[in-house]
């Protein structure tokens, strides 16, 4: 649905020098001194399959709104190939690429961008009308999204007499109207509550279960990404240091950068008693007398019926063989924070 | 304190920007006085700038105006182009004006009631139509409505004029960086000073004054569209791009809807300075309100003058607290049963007007007039000197005159000879810019004396300094009160609101009335024009200055006193040189027109080349110089300001 390869964006004059600075290995810092120009995003490719959940999780200055702005061209890419539905988005001339936002990509923004002087409907709505979409048609399918994310009875209020929560709920209507099947979300839950954030997390979750559209999604909240994707990309200076599930992010971090993300990641909801099990082969007992978990529930799914027995809990497979046990030990040692932080963290509380 | 050398660059690098700077600033000023003085010793026989060096631009342009009322018939410049456009805008301001004179007097009544009760509640609906009733009682009913449609159509022409430059200057870099320096110097200079190019080609009338007008007004409703459309969350710009919205789209959809308020707020300055400037057309003989007032001055009619300078104070008021209401989206009061009302009013007013009810009722009318005159002259018996006590207007107005102006003009146009009021000049400018700003101040200041203005320039000057010092001695302490205390601010702010809509030419009455004629009455006059700017842009300082600034100076023990001259001040700094600029261009302006009054100085010299025809030379001359030293006090005030700003983050 989406295949980027090579994309570069360079912010500043010097852009060649730059690319070519960068190609051969000098740092973002170096080429910033040396040249004044700021690399932004570097070299990126990826590609994103249809109905996929797609995260970029990056720290802010990581490229990571640079990247999804140049996907939407919002902002022109210095080099490279985007491809979106079919669409060489490059190449795309002004009217192509307003073809391409009006009917198969839409954005959600990270401050809602949602318009003061027009009621919620009319928000809702505006992506059909620009299309030139009939008055009561397009008002229609707008009050029809205003009710999908649960906002019915606020269609004529203005989007500042809303919480932050629901004017985001009026951005996710906003884009989902014009019916398109790629969305971007641009950190679109990092200005709401914790609280909010969850419950807004749940919907797009319930949402994409039964839109299954392609998602591209920004955020620098690493938890927020183990949650929602399908596949994760870590961003750091303009580059994906690492793309994988989230199991394989938290279980083999790429490197120092990653694991330091996946220390506090919460585990006991991405691991599952695949990781933790010991292979049958192993486990000398009687598989029989102990209770079953399923291969791929997560810890956190399992972890009170293990407490709950002193003994093991019987792995099954996807066939309903026995592949395996899982000990409270084996539980113990995935989820305890790795050694060399612990001896690292001791002499901190020895001093004065 | 010890006192560090003032070239020296070792003392450059040491930290402490805020007493070095004061200590280099005395240095500078004590060495500019002894040099002055010294140089105005040697240099005391050179005397006034002299007479055979002037350039003569006098005749020339008298020559030309010559030329122009010679040819005006027969020229191609005037019958292809001139004439059919005076001819279409004559056409327009009177269409316009027979337009208002057929509609019942009524029907305003309850325009304004109705348009003030929708925009800002019941009790301003009430205002309005009193208001609006006030120029029936006073009979000056149909002057108000002619200058109510030369005012609409200068203003009209703004609109359609100002909004496409300020669309596309928000829509394009390049044509900003052009239009802005353009709109700065319109807005630089006193607004009558546009009249006299005009009275070249057109003569008097009304097209000269509606050309004026516009260009005088036009920039606030540029400058508000620009920024409008450009200041917008950009989030919403890329929000409109993501639905697939042109470029045409947006625009109309999304940056004008959104630009709304701030694009009214800027029509509403508009209208209030061509409301000020069609009043001061009067002295090229444009009527309405503003001939009545101006005649009734020159024949000291004083209680004339107040009932026709009320009724364009009216005229102000009603308009700014409705369009700054319109300006406001939230502030909309009954839409449903002002809209009912404002439906039932068609009829009746096609009706009215049909019927030809258009005069006020004769019976209900009723003047003041003589009631100001005897208090005035009470007033001029009774406060002139007030129990013979020494304190009164008199003594004050000669306390004045003698003790500042007239020293301070001897000081200026005798004392020190004239190349040594230029050196000085452009030494302030070096030491506050370099060499540029001084260059150009240099020359601003010789293209005076060239033009044969010195001697009524240094006049000017030196009123514009004593009301500038008056100005600033009242506003900066009371703005330091209002930053201070919001009960005081919130008490002086209509007072201030009130001061700002009158019109320049119509703060003349008042003081006339406590002053009589000179040049004092002027100063007072220059002094209310500029007090609100000066009190707004202290306050404004002073409450920019962070919170978190306040609270550290707080926080180390700083009594009030210490953190308002060691903390707040200092940062306020350069807003308040931003008050010291709007002063200083708000009293130019102000002294100008005060030449009416007898004020002298430059603002005479043009007032009488505006009045007849055969100076027009000299009145250009007298223009040219008026804009010269705009340009100069403009740049010095701004130079300071810059100096005084904190340096800002590193790069």
């Amino acid at each position: 649905m989406i295949e980027v390869s090579g994309l570069w964006k360079i912010f500043g004059d010097a852009s060649a020098k730059a690319h070519r600075m960068a190609s051969d290995g000098a740092s973002r810092a170096e080429i910033q001194e040396q040249t004044g120009a700021l690399v932004a995003v570097k070299d990126v490719s990826f590609s994103v399959a249809p109905g996929e959940t797609f995260v970029v999780m990056g720290l802010s200055g990581s490229g990571k709104s640079t990247l999804i702005r140049c996907l939407a061209r919002l902002i022109e890419p210095t080099s490279g190939d985007i491809s979106i539905c079919g669409a060489d988005v490059i190449a795309l001339s002004a009217d192509g690429l307003r073809d391409l936002r009006r009917h198969r990509l839409s954005m959600v923004f990270q401050h809602f961008g949602l318009f003061p002087h027009r009621t919620v409907v009319d928000n809702v709505a505006f992506g059909l009308e620009v299309r030139g979409v009939p008055r009561a048609d397009r008002r229609e399918r707008a009050l029809e999204l205003i009710g999908t994310v649960g906002l019915d009875g606020w269609a004529d209020h203005h989007p500042q007499q809303l919480s932050g929560g629901m004017q985001q709920r009026v951005g996710l209507a906003r884009a989902l109207a014009v019916d398109p099947d790629v969305l971007f979300f641009d950190e679109p839950f990092s200005a709401l509550d914790p609280l909010i954030r969850r419950d807004m997390q749940d919907e797009l979750i319930a949402l994409q279960l039964r839109m299954q559209r392609t998602l591209v999604f920004i955020t620098h909240d690493f938890s927020e990404a183990l949650r929602l994707a399908d596949r994760i990309a870590i961003m750091r200076d303009g580059e994906f240091v690492q793309v994988g599930t989230a199991v394989e992010i938290v279980t083999n971090p790429a490197d120092d950068y990653v694991a330091a993300f996946t220390q506090d990641a919460p585990k006991a909801k991405v691991l599952t008693a695949d990781h933790a099990m010991e292979p049958i082969e192993r486990f000398d007992g009687d598989v029989g007398s102990l209770a079953r978990v399923g291969r791929w529930t997560v810890l956190e799914d399992f972890i009170p019926r293990l407490l709950s027995t002193p003994d093991p809990l019987a792995v099954a497979g996807d066939d309903g063989e026995v592949i395996g046990v899982v000990s409270h030990a084996d539980v113990a040692r995935l989820l305890a924070p790795p050694a060399r932080a612990a001896a690292e963290a001791a002499p901190l509380e020895t001093r004065p | 304190m010890t006192v560090a050398p003032a070239a020296d660059g070792a003392t450059r690098s040491a930290p402490g920007w805020p007493q070095s700077t004061l200590a280099r600033v005395g240095i500078w000023v004590a060495v500019g006085v002894a040099l002055t003085w010294v140089a105005s010793r040697l240099l005391g026989s050179v005397g006034e700038f002299p007479q055979s060096w002037d350039v003569g631009l006098a005749e020339p342009i008298s020559d030309a105006r010559g030329w122009l009322i010679d040819n005006q018939r027969t020229h191609w410049l005037y019958t292809a182009i001139l004439d059919p456009f005076s001819d279409v805008t004559e056409g327009a301001i009177e269409a316009l004006e027979s337009t208002l004179l057929w509609i019942p007097w009524y029907s305003y009544v309850g325009i304004a009631g109705l348009g003030l009760w929708w925009t800002r509640g019941r009790a301003a609906g009430l205002l309005g139509v009193a208001g609006a009733s006030y120029f029936g009682v006073l009979d000056v009913w149909e002057q108000g409505l002619s200058t109510l449609s030369l005012m609409g159509v200068a203003v009209t022409c703004a609109v359609v004029i100002g909004v496409p430059i300020g669309v596309w200057s928000s829509r394009s870099d390049r044509v900003q960086r052009v239009a802005r320096p353009v709109l700065d110097a319109m807005q630089t200079f006193p607004g009558f000073v546009y009249l006299i190019p005009f009275t070249l080609l057109f003569s008097f009338g009304p097209v000269t004054s509606l050309l004026a007008t516009l260009i005088f007004a036009l920039p606030p409703i540029v400058r508000a569209t620009d920024l409008g459309i450009r200041n917008l969350p950009p989030g919403l710009i890329d929000a409109a791009a993501m639905s697939g919205a042109t470029e045409r789209q947006t625009l109309i959809k999304v940056r004008f809807p959104l630009a709304r308020p701030a694009i009214l707020v800027g029509l509403n300055q508009t209208i209030n300075m061509a409301l000020s400037l069609v009043v001061i057309a009067a002295l090229i003989g444009a009527g309405g309100l503003g001939g009545s007032v101006l005649r009734a001055l020159q024949t000291l009619q004083v209680g004339a003058a107040a009932e026709s300078g009320l009724a364009i104070v009216v005229m102000a008021i009603l308009l700014d607290r409705f369009f700054s209401g319109l300006a406001d989206p939230t502030s909309r009061h009954d839409p449903a049963r002002v809209k009912l009302l404002a439906i039932a009013m068609i009829p009746a007013t096609l009706v009215g007007g049909i019927l030809g009810w258009t005069t006020f009722p004769s019976q209900l009318t009723w003047s003041f007039a003589g009631g100001i005159d005897r208090a005035v002259e009470w007033a001029q018996v009774n406060l002139f000197d007030i129990a013979d006590s020494g304190i009164g207007t008199g003594p004050f107005s000669d306390f004045i005159t003698i003790r500042f102006i007239t020293p301070l003009r001897e000081l200026f146009a005798q004392d020190i000879p004239w190349p040594v009021m230029i050196g000085l000049v452009a030494a302030i400018g070096l030491a506050l810019s370099g060499w540029r700003l001084a260059a150009g101040l240099a020359a601003a200041l010789a293209a005076i004396g060239l033009l044969g203005m010195w001697e009524l320039s240094m006049d000017t000057v030196a009123q514009c300094i004593v009301a500038m010092a008056m100005t600033l001695m009242i506003g900066v302490p009371v703005g330091v009160l209002t930053a201070r205390y919001d009960r005081v601010r919130a008490a002086i702010r209509p007072i201030l609101d009130f001061l700002q809509t009158i019109p320049s030419f119509v703060l003349l009455v008042p003081v006339i009335m406590l002053f009589n004629v000179g040049r004092v009455p002027g100063i007072m006059a220059a002094v209310l024009y500029a007090l609100p700017a000066a009190i707004h842009y202290t306050d404004l300082g002073l409450r920019g200055v962070p919170a978190a600034t306040r609270e550290a100076a707080t926080s180390f023990g700083a009594t009030g006193r210490q953190r308002l001259l060691k903390v707040d001040l200092p940062l306020a700094a350069p807003q308040i040189m931003v008050a010291v600029n709007q002063t200083i261009m708000l009293v130019l302006s102000m002294v100008v027109i005060a030449g009416l009054v007898g004020g002298g100085g430059l603002g005479l010299e043009t007032v009488r080349a505006l009045r007849r025809s055969d100076s027009v030379g000299t009145g250009f001359e007298a223009g040219i110089a008026i804009v010269l030293l705009a340009a100069i006090l403009d740049r010095v005030t701004r130079a300071i300001a810059d100096r005084l700003s904190p340096p800002s983050a590193a790069r």
